[in-house]
Protein backbone atom coordinates (compact mmCIF):
# COMPACT_ATOMS: atom_id res chain seq x y z
CA UNK A 1 0.00 0.00 0.00
CA UNK A 2 1.36 3.63 -0.90
CA UNK A 3 1.84 5.75 1.75
CA UNK A 4 -0.38 7.99 0.85
CA UNK A 5 -3.29 5.71 1.13
CA UNK A 6 -2.02 4.61 4.44
CA UNK A 7 -1.94 8.20 5.68
CA UNK A 8 -5.52 8.52 3.90
CA UNK A 9 -6.77 5.32 5.56
CA UNK A 10 -5.69 6.14 9.05
CA UNK A 11 -7.71 9.40 9.15
CA UNK A 12 -10.56 7.93 7.45
CA UNK A 13 -10.54 5.36 10.04
CA UNK A 14 -9.69 6.79 13.31
CA UNK A 15 -12.40 9.74 11.86
CA UNK A 16 -14.78 7.26 11.40
CA UNK A 17 -14.91 6.46 14.91
CA UNK A 18 -16.14 10.07 15.42
CA UNK A 19 -18.97 10.49 13.10
CA UNK A 20 -22.25 10.32 14.37
CA UNK A 21 -22.55 7.20 17.01
CA UNK A 22 -25.31 4.51 16.60
CA UNK A 23 -28.26 3.60 19.12
CA UNK A 24 -25.84 0.95 21.32
CA UNK A 25 -23.85 3.99 22.35
CA UNK A 26 -26.44 6.38 23.28
CA UNK A 27 -28.10 3.76 25.40
CA UNK A 28 -24.24 3.23 26.82
CA UNK A 29 -23.66 6.66 27.71
CA UNK A 30 -27.09 7.53 29.00
CA UNK A 31 -26.74 4.16 31.14
CA UNK A 32 -23.13 5.37 32.12
CA UNK A 33 -24.89 9.08 32.99
CA UNK A 34 -27.62 7.68 34.85
CA UNK A 35 -25.24 5.90 37.31
CA UNK A 36 -23.01 8.89 37.44
CA UNK A 37 -26.12 11.33 38.79
CA UNK A 38 -27.29 8.62 41.02
CA UNK A 39 -23.80 8.64 42.11
CA UNK A 40 -24.44 12.41 42.76
CA UNK A 41 -27.71 12.46 44.38
CA UNK A 42 -26.58 10.05 46.90
CA UNK A 43 -23.26 12.26 47.56
CA UNK A 44 -26.03 15.26 48.01
CA UNK A 45 -28.01 12.80 50.47
CA UNK A 46 -25.15 12.55 52.46
CA UNK A 47 -24.10 15.97 52.77
CA UNK A 48 -27.80 16.93 53.80
CA UNK A 49 -28.08 13.52 56.51
CA UNK A 50 -24.65 13.55 57.08
CA UNK A 51 -21.62 11.10 57.29
CA UNK A 52 -23.92 8.58 59.99
CA UNK A 53 -25.06 7.22 56.31
CA UNK A 54 -21.97 5.69 54.95
CA UNK A 55 -20.03 2.18 57.23
CA UNK A 56 -17.46 4.12 58.42
CA UNK A 57 -17.27 5.09 62.22
CA UNK A 58 -15.10 3.98 64.93
CA UNK A 59 -12.80 1.76 64.70
CA UNK A 60 -12.85 1.99 60.79
CA UNK A 61 -12.90 5.29 59.66
CA UNK A 62 -11.47 4.78 56.30
CA UNK A 63 -13.68 2.94 54.20
CA UNK A 64 -15.09 2.42 50.75
CA UNK A 65 -14.13 6.14 49.57
CA UNK A 66 -10.83 5.62 50.32
CA UNK A 67 -10.28 2.62 48.86
CA UNK A 68 -12.05 3.83 45.50
CA UNK A 69 -9.31 7.15 46.31
CA UNK A 70 -6.60 5.06 46.00
CA UNK A 71 -8.24 2.70 43.39
CA UNK A 72 -8.81 5.44 40.81
CA UNK A 73 -5.65 7.31 41.58
CA UNK A 74 -3.90 3.92 40.92
CA UNK A 75 -5.91 3.76 37.59
CA UNK A 76 -4.52 6.86 36.41
CA UNK A 77 -0.80 5.13 36.26
CA UNK A 78 -0.70 3.34 33.41
CA UNK A 79 -1.65 6.11 31.38
CA UNK A 80 1.11 8.16 32.39
CA UNK A 81 3.54 5.01 31.77
CA UNK A 82 2.49 4.32 28.64
CA UNK A 83 2.67 7.98 26.82
CA UNK A 84 5.54 9.03 28.98
CA UNK A 85 7.49 6.11 29.95
CA UNK A 86 7.46 3.86 27.11
CA UNK A 87 8.23 7.39 24.88
CA UNK A 88 11.38 7.72 26.63
CA UNK A 89 12.08 4.59 25.97
CA UNK A 90 10.62 4.78 21.87
CA UNK A 91 8.19 1.31 22.41
CA UNK A 92 6.41 1.04 18.98
CA UNK A 93 3.35 -0.44 19.93
CA UNK A 94 2.72 2.80 22.84
CA UNK A 95 1.46 5.11 19.76
CA UNK A 96 -1.62 2.54 20.03
CA UNK A 97 -2.67 2.99 23.47
CA UNK A 98 -1.23 6.33 24.07
CA UNK A 99 -4.59 8.62 23.53
CA UNK A 100 -6.77 6.53 25.08
CA UNK A 101 -4.87 5.68 28.24
CA UNK A 102 -4.10 9.00 28.94
CA UNK A 103 -7.74 9.86 28.40
CA UNK A 104 -8.21 7.39 30.73
CA UNK A 105 -5.39 9.35 33.30
CA UNK A 106 -7.12 12.31 33.22
CA UNK A 107 -10.67 10.93 33.66
CA UNK A 108 -9.44 8.71 36.28
CA UNK A 109 -7.62 11.26 38.65
CA UNK A 110 -10.59 13.26 37.94
CA UNK A 111 -12.78 10.54 39.74
CA UNK A 112 -10.12 9.77 42.57
CA UNK A 113 -9.77 13.45 43.27
CA UNK A 114 -13.77 13.47 44.10
CA UNK A 115 -13.15 11.12 47.16
CA UNK A 116 -11.39 12.58 49.35
CA UNK A 117 -13.86 15.50 49.20
CA UNK A 118 -16.92 12.89 49.59
CA UNK A 119 -14.67 11.39 52.79
CA UNK A 120 -14.62 14.77 54.12
CA UNK A 121 -18.03 15.30 54.89
CA UNK A 122 -18.48 18.77 55.19
CA UNK A 123 -17.39 18.98 51.16
CA UNK A 124 -17.81 22.54 51.13
CA UNK A 125 -14.60 23.36 53.08
CA UNK A 126 -12.17 21.14 50.36
CA UNK A 127 -10.40 24.54 49.77
CA UNK A 128 -8.70 24.13 53.58
CA UNK A 129 -6.67 21.58 51.98
CA UNK A 130 -4.95 23.96 50.61
CA UNK A 131 -2.39 26.13 51.80
CA UNK A 132 -4.02 29.89 51.61
CA UNK A 133 -3.51 33.22 53.40
CA UNK A 134 -6.82 32.97 55.77
CA UNK A 135 -8.23 35.14 58.76
CA UNK A 136 -7.12 32.71 60.69
CA UNK A 137 -3.45 32.82 59.79
CA UNK A 138 -3.33 29.39 59.89
CA UNK A 139 -1.51 27.30 57.50
CA UNK A 140 -1.48 23.73 56.75
CA UNK A 141 0.81 21.02 57.83
CA UNK A 142 3.45 20.20 55.57
CA UNK A 143 4.90 17.12 57.29
CA UNK A 144 1.66 15.73 57.12
CA UNK A 145 1.02 13.17 54.08
CA UNK A 146 -2.23 14.37 53.32
CA UNK A 147 -0.92 17.41 52.40
CA UNK A 148 1.14 15.90 50.10
CA UNK A 149 -1.22 14.06 49.02
CA UNK A 150 -2.86 17.63 47.95
CA UNK A 151 0.39 18.56 45.99
CA UNK A 152 0.88 15.12 44.53
CA UNK A 153 -2.43 14.75 43.17
CA UNK A 154 -2.82 17.86 41.88
CA UNK A 155 0.01 18.38 40.22
CA UNK A 156 -0.28 14.91 38.73
CA UNK A 157 -3.73 16.05 36.91
CA UNK A 158 -2.31 19.25 36.03
CA UNK A 159 0.95 17.36 34.24
CA UNK A 160 -1.80 14.77 32.90
CA UNK A 161 -3.62 17.32 31.17
CA UNK A 162 -1.44 19.67 29.77
CA UNK A 163 0.46 16.31 28.14
CA UNK A 164 -2.59 14.97 27.06
CA UNK A 165 -4.22 18.33 25.29
CA UNK A 166 -0.19 19.03 23.67
CA UNK A 167 -0.65 15.56 22.40
CA UNK A 168 -3.85 16.60 20.80
CA UNK A 169 -2.45 19.54 19.38
CA UNK A 170 -1.74 18.06 15.47
CA UNK A 171 -4.18 16.03 15.70
CA UNK A 172 -7.25 19.17 16.28
CA UNK A 173 -5.89 20.71 13.50
CA UNK A 174 -5.73 17.34 11.26
CA UNK A 175 -9.80 17.18 12.38
CA UNK A 176 -10.57 20.63 11.46
CA UNK A 177 -10.57 19.94 7.92
CA UNK A 178 -12.60 16.82 7.94
CA UNK A 179 -15.33 18.76 9.80
CA UNK A 180 -17.34 21.75 9.21
CA UNK A 181 -20.18 24.17 10.33
CA UNK A 182 -19.50 24.63 14.56
CA UNK A 183 -18.03 21.29 14.98
CA UNK A 184 -15.25 22.80 12.41
CA UNK A 185 -14.83 25.88 14.69
CA UNK A 186 -14.76 23.81 17.94
CA UNK A 187 -11.42 21.85 16.64
CA UNK A 188 -10.32 25.53 14.97
CA UNK A 189 -10.12 26.84 18.40
CA UNK A 190 -9.42 23.92 20.44
CA UNK A 191 -6.06 23.68 17.64
CA UNK A 192 -4.94 26.95 18.51
CA UNK A 193 -4.42 27.68 15.34
CA UNK A 194 -1.68 25.02 15.19
CA UNK A 195 -0.39 25.09 11.21
CA UNK A 196 2.56 22.58 11.32
CA UNK A 197 5.45 24.87 10.70
CA UNK A 198 9.08 23.72 10.87
CA UNK A 199 8.84 26.63 14.03
CA UNK A 200 6.47 25.07 15.72
CA UNK A 201 7.71 21.19 15.43
CA UNK A 202 10.97 22.34 16.82
CA UNK A 203 9.45 23.82 19.27
CA UNK A 204 6.62 21.04 19.62
CA UNK A 205 8.88 18.14 19.92
CA UNK A 206 11.20 19.68 22.24
CA UNK A 207 7.96 20.68 24.73
CA UNK A 208 6.56 16.89 23.91
CA UNK A 209 10.25 15.39 25.07
CA UNK A 210 10.36 17.31 28.84
CA UNK A 211 7.28 16.87 29.09
CA UNK A 212 7.48 13.30 29.54
CA UNK A 213 10.77 13.69 31.47
CA UNK A 214 8.67 15.29 33.96
CA UNK A 215 6.04 13.20 34.21
CA UNK A 216 8.01 9.78 34.39
CA UNK A 217 9.37 10.67 37.83
CA UNK A 218 5.37 11.29 38.34
CA UNK A 219 4.68 7.39 37.74
CA UNK A 220 6.60 6.87 40.79
CA UNK A 221 6.45 9.55 43.12
CA UNK A 222 2.08 10.21 43.33
CA UNK A 223 1.27 6.56 44.45
CA UNK A 224 4.27 6.44 47.01
CA UNK A 225 2.54 9.88 47.98
CA UNK A 226 -0.50 8.16 48.54
CA UNK A 227 1.28 4.82 50.14
CA UNK A 228 2.98 7.27 52.60
CA UNK A 229 -0.70 8.13 53.95
CA UNK A 230 -0.95 4.41 55.09
CA UNK A 231 3.06 4.24 55.89
CA UNK A 232 3.97 7.44 57.65
CA UNK A 233 1.12 5.92 60.28
CA UNK A 234 2.09 3.59 63.16
CA UNK A 235 -0.64 1.16 62.28
CA UNK A 236 0.18 -2.45 62.13
CA UNK A 237 -0.13 -3.51 58.60
CA UNK A 238 0.17 0.02 57.51
CA UNK A 239 3.97 1.08 58.85
CA UNK A 240 6.02 -0.76 56.17
CA UNK A 241 8.94 0.30 53.92
CA UNK A 242 8.00 -1.63 51.42
CA UNK A 243 4.39 -0.11 50.67
CA UNK A 244 5.47 2.69 48.26
CA UNK A 245 7.22 -0.13 45.60
CA UNK A 246 4.32 -2.27 46.33
CA UNK A 247 1.66 0.20 45.92
CA UNK A 248 3.47 1.54 42.66
CA UNK A 249 3.51 -1.70 40.99
CA UNK A 250 0.12 -2.37 41.95
CA UNK A 251 -1.12 0.73 40.40
CA UNK A 252 0.90 0.35 37.20
CA UNK A 253 -0.80 -3.46 37.16
CA UNK A 254 -3.92 -1.80 37.90
CA UNK A 255 -3.99 0.39 35.06
CA UNK A 256 -2.91 -1.77 32.65
CA UNK A 257 -5.72 -4.15 32.96
CA UNK A 258 -7.89 -0.91 32.69
CA UNK A 259 -6.33 0.06 29.43
CA UNK A 260 -7.64 -3.75 28.52
CA UNK A 261 -10.91 -3.76 29.82
CA UNK A 262 -11.49 0.51 27.61
CA UNK A 263 -9.08 -0.60 24.31
CA UNK A 264 -10.45 -4.10 23.56
CA UNK A 265 -14.29 -3.57 23.27
CA UNK A 266 -13.46 -0.04 21.67
CA UNK A 267 -11.09 -1.16 18.91
CA UNK A 268 -13.86 -3.68 18.44
CA UNK A 269 -16.77 -1.35 18.22
CA UNK A 270 -14.64 1.46 16.35
CA UNK A 271 -13.22 -1.22 14.11
CA UNK A 272 -9.75 0.06 14.88
CA UNK A 273 -8.59 -3.96 14.44
CA UNK A 274 -5.97 -2.80 11.70
CA UNK A 275 -4.19 -0.14 14.16
CA UNK A 276 -4.59 -1.49 17.03
CA UNK A 277 -3.29 -5.23 16.46
CA UNK A 278 -2.64 -8.45 18.68
CA UNK A 279 0.75 -7.36 19.00
CA UNK A 280 0.27 -4.37 20.62
CA UNK A 281 -2.11 -6.34 23.18
CA UNK A 282 0.34 -8.66 23.76
CA UNK A 283 3.01 -6.27 24.72
CA UNK A 284 0.77 -4.69 26.67
CA UNK A 285 -0.15 -8.13 28.16
CA UNK A 286 3.60 -8.77 29.13
CA UNK A 287 3.48 -5.62 31.10
CA UNK A 288 1.18 -7.01 32.74
CA UNK A 289 2.15 -9.78 33.53
CA UNK A 290 5.46 -8.55 35.19
CA UNK A 291 3.51 -6.22 37.67
CA UNK A 292 1.76 -8.81 38.25
CA UNK A 293 4.70 -10.85 39.62
CA UNK A 294 5.54 -7.76 41.69
CA UNK A 295 2.70 -7.72 43.12
CA UNK A 296 2.55 -11.04 44.29
CA UNK A 297 6.45 -10.64 45.46
CA UNK A 298 5.19 -7.44 47.57
CA UNK A 299 2.50 -9.92 48.58
CA UNK A 300 4.81 -12.31 49.98
CA UNK A 301 7.45 -9.90 51.35
CA UNK A 302 4.89 -8.03 53.64
CA UNK A 303 3.94 -11.56 55.37
CA UNK A 304 7.52 -12.06 55.74
CA UNK A 305 8.36 -9.06 56.87
CA UNK A 306 5.95 -9.10 59.70
CA UNK A 307 6.81 -13.01 60.36
CA UNK A 308 10.46 -11.98 60.53
CA UNK A 309 9.99 -8.85 62.82
CA UNK A 310 8.51 -10.82 65.57
CA UNK A 311 6.50 -8.08 66.13
CA UNK A 312 3.53 -9.07 68.20
CA UNK A 313 1.18 -6.76 66.56
CA UNK A 314 2.35 -6.99 62.73
CA UNK A 315 2.12 -10.87 63.17
CA UNK A 316 -1.30 -10.50 65.06
CA UNK A 317 -2.70 -8.33 61.94
CA UNK A 318 -1.57 -10.76 58.85
CA UNK A 319 -3.07 -13.52 60.64
CA UNK A 320 -6.22 -11.96 60.62
CA UNK A 321 -6.27 -10.29 57.44
CA UNK A 322 -4.91 -14.03 55.89
CA UNK A 323 -7.61 -16.10 58.32
CA UNK A 324 -10.00 -13.01 59.77
CA UNK A 325 -13.33 -11.88 59.38
CA UNK A 326 -11.97 -10.75 55.27
CA UNK A 327 -10.25 -13.66 54.67
CA UNK A 328 -12.58 -14.46 51.19
CA UNK A 329 -11.81 -10.61 49.74
CA UNK A 330 -8.25 -11.65 50.47
CA UNK A 331 -8.54 -15.11 48.83
CA UNK A 332 -10.12 -13.78 45.94
CA UNK A 333 -7.57 -11.21 45.88
CA UNK A 334 -4.94 -13.71 45.45
CA UNK A 335 -6.63 -15.51 42.78
CA UNK A 336 -7.26 -12.19 41.10
CA UNK A 337 -3.91 -10.68 40.91
CA UNK A 338 -1.43 -13.43 41.69
CA UNK A 339 -2.52 -16.96 40.40
CA UNK A 340 -4.81 -15.92 37.20
CA UNK A 341 -2.17 -13.39 35.67
CA UNK A 342 -0.10 -16.49 35.87
CA UNK A 343 -1.86 -17.71 32.32
CA UNK A 344 -0.11 -15.11 31.11
CA UNK A 345 3.02 -17.18 31.11
CA UNK A 346 1.19 -19.40 27.81
CA UNK A 347 1.58 -17.21 24.18
CA UNK A 348 -1.71 -18.42 23.31
CA UNK A 349 -3.51 -17.08 26.14
CA UNK A 350 -1.70 -13.12 25.21
CA UNK A 351 -3.18 -13.33 22.16
CA UNK A 352 -6.85 -14.32 22.93
CA UNK A 353 -8.54 -11.48 22.94
CA UNK A 354 -11.95 -12.16 24.71
CA UNK A 355 -9.99 -14.05 27.56
CA UNK A 356 -7.60 -10.87 27.93
CA UNK A 357 -10.78 -9.20 28.76
CA UNK A 358 -12.05 -11.30 31.21
CA UNK A 359 -9.04 -11.25 33.02
CA UNK A 360 -8.66 -7.51 32.26
CA UNK A 361 -11.68 -6.94 34.73
CA UNK A 362 -10.92 -9.80 37.25
CA UNK A 363 -7.68 -7.71 37.71
CA UNK A 364 -9.10 -4.85 38.33
CA UNK A 365 -11.81 -6.57 41.33
CA UNK A 366 -8.58 -8.28 42.94
CA UNK A 367 -6.60 -5.02 42.56
CA UNK A 368 -10.31 -2.94 43.86
CA UNK A 369 -10.33 -5.74 46.73
CA UNK A 370 -6.57 -5.25 47.35
CA UNK A 371 -6.96 -2.04 48.31
CA UNK A 372 -10.28 -2.34 50.65
CA UNK A 373 -8.14 -5.24 52.53
CA UNK A 374 -5.11 -2.91 53.34
CA UNK A 375 -6.98 -0.50 54.54
CA UNK A 376 -9.99 -1.97 56.44
CA UNK A 377 -8.57 -4.73 58.07
CA UNK A 378 -5.57 -2.98 59.26
CA UNK A 379 -7.94 -0.30 61.08
CA UNK A 380 -10.44 -2.99 62.16
CA UNK A 381 -8.09 -4.74 64.69
CA UNK A 382 -5.47 -2.18 65.99
CA UNK A 383 -3.78 -2.65 68.93
CA UNK A 384 -6.54 -2.58 72.35
CA UNK A 385 -9.31 -5.40 71.71
CA UNK A 386 -11.41 -2.68 73.29
CA UNK A 387 -11.56 -0.98 69.99
CA UNK A 388 -11.88 -3.75 67.67
CA UNK A 389 -14.21 -3.78 65.54
CA UNK A 390 -15.82 -4.72 61.87
CA UNK A 391 -17.05 -2.95 59.01
CA UNK A 392 -19.50 -3.17 55.85
CA UNK A 393 -20.16 -0.57 53.37
CA UNK A 394 -23.73 1.42 53.39
CA UNK A 395 -25.68 0.82 50.43
CA UNK A 396 -25.14 4.56 50.23
CA UNK A 397 -21.17 4.16 50.07
CA UNK A 398 -21.74 1.37 47.22
CA UNK A 399 -23.70 3.78 45.23
CA UNK A 400 -21.50 6.05 45.58
CA UNK A 401 -18.55 4.16 44.19
CA UNK A 402 -20.79 2.82 41.35
CA UNK A 403 -21.43 6.89 40.25
CA UNK A 404 -17.80 7.00 39.83
CA UNK A 405 -17.68 4.43 37.47
CA UNK A 406 -20.58 5.84 35.75
CA UNK A 407 -18.18 9.49 35.96
CA UNK A 408 -15.67 7.55 34.68
CA UNK A 409 -17.49 5.85 32.05
CA UNK A 410 -19.48 9.01 30.82
CA UNK A 411 -16.58 10.63 30.40
CA UNK A 412 -14.66 8.42 28.49
CA UNK A 413 -17.57 7.54 26.32
CA UNK A 414 -17.84 11.53 25.46
CA UNK A 415 -13.93 11.32 24.46
CA UNK A 416 -14.64 8.86 22.13
CA UNK A 417 -16.88 10.65 20.09
CA UNK A 418 -15.23 14.29 20.26
CA UNK A 419 -11.70 13.18 20.54
CA UNK A 420 -9.61 10.94 17.88
CA UNK A 421 -9.04 7.97 19.99
CA UNK A 422 -5.58 7.15 18.41
CA UNK A 423 -2.69 9.67 17.54
CA UNK A 424 -3.66 9.68 14.16
CA UNK A 425 -0.21 12.23 13.89
CA UNK A 426 1.80 9.37 15.71
CA UNK A 427 0.87 6.65 13.52
CA UNK A 428 1.73 7.94 10.54
CA UNK A 429 5.07 8.89 12.41
CA UNK A 430 5.08 5.39 13.21
CA UNK A 431 4.68 4.20 9.79
CA UNK A 432 7.87 6.01 8.66
CA UNK B 1 5.05 35.22 -6.91
CA UNK B 2 6.60 33.53 -3.72
CA UNK B 3 8.14 29.86 -5.44
CA UNK B 4 6.51 27.19 -3.83
CA UNK B 5 6.14 23.02 -4.30
CA UNK B 6 4.04 20.60 -2.67
CA UNK B 7 5.01 17.01 -2.12
CA UNK B 8 3.07 13.80 -1.09
CA UNK B 9 6.17 12.13 0.10
CA UNK B 10 8.75 13.19 2.53
CA UNK B 11 11.51 11.93 0.60
CA UNK B 12 11.75 14.49 -2.68
CA UNK B 13 10.75 17.56 0.02
CA UNK B 14 13.79 16.92 1.92
CA UNK B 15 15.83 16.52 -1.02
CA UNK B 16 14.24 19.89 -2.07
CA UNK B 17 14.97 21.61 1.53
CA UNK B 18 18.63 20.23 1.07
CA UNK B 19 18.97 21.83 -2.22
CA UNK B 20 17.75 25.70 -1.06
CA UNK B 21 19.84 25.00 1.54
CA UNK B 22 23.28 24.44 -0.33
CA UNK B 23 21.72 27.10 -2.71
CA UNK B 24 22.40 29.39 0.39
CA UNK B 25 18.82 30.30 0.89
CA UNK B 26 18.80 31.28 5.03
CA UNK B 27 16.53 28.70 7.35
CA UNK B 28 14.26 31.95 8.27
CA UNK B 29 13.26 32.81 4.96
CA UNK B 30 12.11 28.82 4.38
CA UNK B 31 8.45 28.36 4.96
CA UNK B 32 8.20 24.48 5.85
CA UNK B 33 4.37 22.96 6.78
CA UNK B 34 4.81 19.44 7.77
CA UNK B 35 1.96 17.35 8.48
CA UNK B 36 4.16 15.39 11.12
CA UNK B 37 7.66 15.91 11.91
CA UNK B 38 10.15 14.51 9.63
CA UNK B 39 13.40 13.17 10.90
CA UNK B 40 16.39 15.51 11.35
CA UNK B 41 14.17 17.95 9.80
CA UNK B 42 15.99 20.58 12.33
CA UNK B 43 19.49 19.37 11.26
CA UNK B 44 18.52 20.21 7.80
CA UNK B 45 17.17 23.62 8.25
CA UNK B 46 20.41 24.42 10.64
CA UNK B 47 17.53 25.17 12.95
CA UNK B 48 18.83 26.16 16.37
CA UNK B 49 17.59 23.37 19.54
CA UNK B 50 14.36 25.32 20.73
CA UNK B 51 15.12 27.95 23.73
CA UNK B 52 12.11 25.82 25.54
CA UNK B 53 14.03 24.59 27.64
CA UNK B 54 15.26 27.28 29.40
CA UNK B 55 11.57 28.34 30.29
CA UNK B 56 11.55 24.22 31.80
CA UNK B 57 15.00 25.03 33.92
CA UNK B 58 13.41 28.28 34.79
CA UNK B 59 9.72 27.04 35.75
CA UNK B 60 11.73 23.81 37.56
CA UNK B 61 13.84 26.02 39.74
CA UNK B 62 11.17 28.11 41.02
CA UNK B 63 9.56 25.25 42.22
CA UNK B 64 12.20 23.74 43.63
CA UNK B 65 12.62 27.01 45.52
CA UNK B 66 9.10 28.12 46.23
CA UNK B 67 8.57 24.02 47.43
CA UNK B 68 11.37 24.84 50.10
CA UNK B 69 10.88 28.30 50.94
CA UNK B 70 7.02 28.21 50.94
CA UNK B 71 7.01 25.59 53.84
CA UNK B 72 9.68 26.97 55.65
CA UNK B 73 8.50 30.38 55.86
CA UNK B 74 4.84 29.65 56.38
CA UNK B 75 5.91 27.34 59.46
CA UNK B 76 8.12 30.05 60.87
CA UNK B 77 4.81 32.57 60.52
CA UNK B 78 3.07 30.61 63.03
CA UNK B 79 5.03 27.88 64.94
CA UNK B 80 3.27 24.56 65.74
CA UNK B 81 4.75 21.74 66.83
CA UNK B 82 3.14 18.30 65.40
CA UNK B 83 4.47 15.18 66.17
CA UNK B 84 7.15 16.22 68.00
CA UNK B 85 8.70 16.86 65.12
CA UNK B 86 11.11 19.57 64.34
CA UNK B 87 9.49 22.68 62.95
CA UNK B 88 11.37 23.07 60.02
CA UNK B 89 11.84 19.65 58.80
CA UNK B 90 13.72 18.72 55.45
CA UNK B 91 12.63 15.52 54.41
CA UNK B 92 8.62 15.82 54.40
CA UNK B 93 9.20 19.09 52.74
CA UNK B 94 11.03 17.46 49.57
CA UNK B 95 7.98 15.95 48.93
CA UNK B 96 6.11 19.34 48.44
CA UNK B 97 9.60 20.32 46.42
CA UNK B 98 9.84 17.35 44.11
CA UNK B 99 5.79 18.16 43.39
CA UNK B 100 6.41 21.58 42.68
CA UNK B 101 9.21 21.02 40.72
CA UNK B 102 7.41 19.26 38.24
CA UNK B 103 4.29 21.05 38.11
CA UNK B 104 5.82 24.45 37.64
CA UNK B 105 8.34 23.00 34.95
CA UNK B 106 5.63 21.55 32.94
CA UNK B 107 3.63 24.30 33.34
CA UNK B 108 6.28 26.91 32.18
CA UNK B 109 7.32 24.36 29.20
CA UNK B 110 3.88 24.55 27.92
CA UNK B 111 3.52 28.61 28.45
CA UNK B 112 6.67 29.08 26.50
CA UNK B 113 6.05 26.74 23.92
CA UNK B 114 2.81 28.74 23.12
CA UNK B 115 4.99 31.64 23.46
CA UNK B 116 7.59 30.78 21.26
CA UNK B 117 5.59 29.06 18.41
CA UNK B 118 3.30 31.74 18.20
CA UNK B 119 -0.07 29.95 19.54
CA UNK B 120 -2.81 30.77 19.88
CA UNK B 121 -2.50 32.27 16.27
CA UNK B 122 -5.91 34.24 15.90
CA UNK B 123 -5.01 34.02 11.91
CA UNK B 124 -4.46 30.65 12.34
CA UNK B 125 -7.99 29.63 14.23
CA UNK B 126 -10.32 32.15 11.75
CA UNK B 127 -8.60 31.50 8.55
CA UNK B 128 -6.31 27.89 8.91
CA UNK B 129 -4.01 27.28 6.14
CA UNK B 130 -4.64 23.58 5.66
CA UNK B 131 -2.01 21.76 3.40
CA UNK B 132 -3.55 17.78 3.91
CA UNK B 133 -1.26 15.32 4.30
CA UNK B 134 1.13 17.29 1.91
CA UNK B 135 4.70 18.82 2.93
CA UNK B 136 5.02 22.05 2.05
CA UNK B 137 7.81 24.16 1.13
CA UNK B 138 7.93 28.28 0.30
CA UNK B 139 11.23 30.35 -0.55
CA UNK B 140 11.14 33.67 0.73
CA UNK B 141 14.39 34.70 0.08
CA UNK B 142 13.24 36.63 -3.90
CA UNK B 143 13.21 39.98 -3.81
CA UNK B 144 15.28 40.43 -0.31
CA UNK B 145 18.45 39.82 -1.46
Amino acid sequence: MSRRAFFEGVERDVLAAMKRPRPSYWIALTAAALVFACGLALWGYQMVRGMGVAGIRHPVGWGVYITDFVFWVGIAHSGTLISAVLFLFRAGFRSSFNRFAEAMTVFAVMTAGLFPLIHLGRSWFFYWLFPYPSQRLLWVNFRSPLVWDVFAVSTYFTVSAVFFYVGLLPDLALIRRHTRGIRQWFYRVLSLGWAGTARQWNHYNQLYLFLAALATPLVVSVHSVVSWDFAMSMVPGWHTTIFAPYFVAGAIFSGTAMVLTLGIPMRRILGLEKYITKDHFESLTKMLLVTSLIVTYAYIVEIALAWYSGHKFETAHFSYRLFGHYRGMYAIMVICNCLLPLTLFVRKLRRNIPYLFVLSILVNVGMWLERFVIIVTALAKEYDPYSWGTYTPSWVEIGITAGSFGMFFTFFLLFTKLLPVLSITEIKEREE
Amino acid sequence: MIPRWEYEDPEPFVKKLKELRERGVPADRIAVLMPYPVHGFEQIMGLKPSPLRFFTLGGALTGLVLGFAFPILTVRDWPLITGGKPLISIPPFVVIAFALTILLGALASFVGFLHLSRLPSVPGIQNPEEHGNRFVIEDHSEGVS
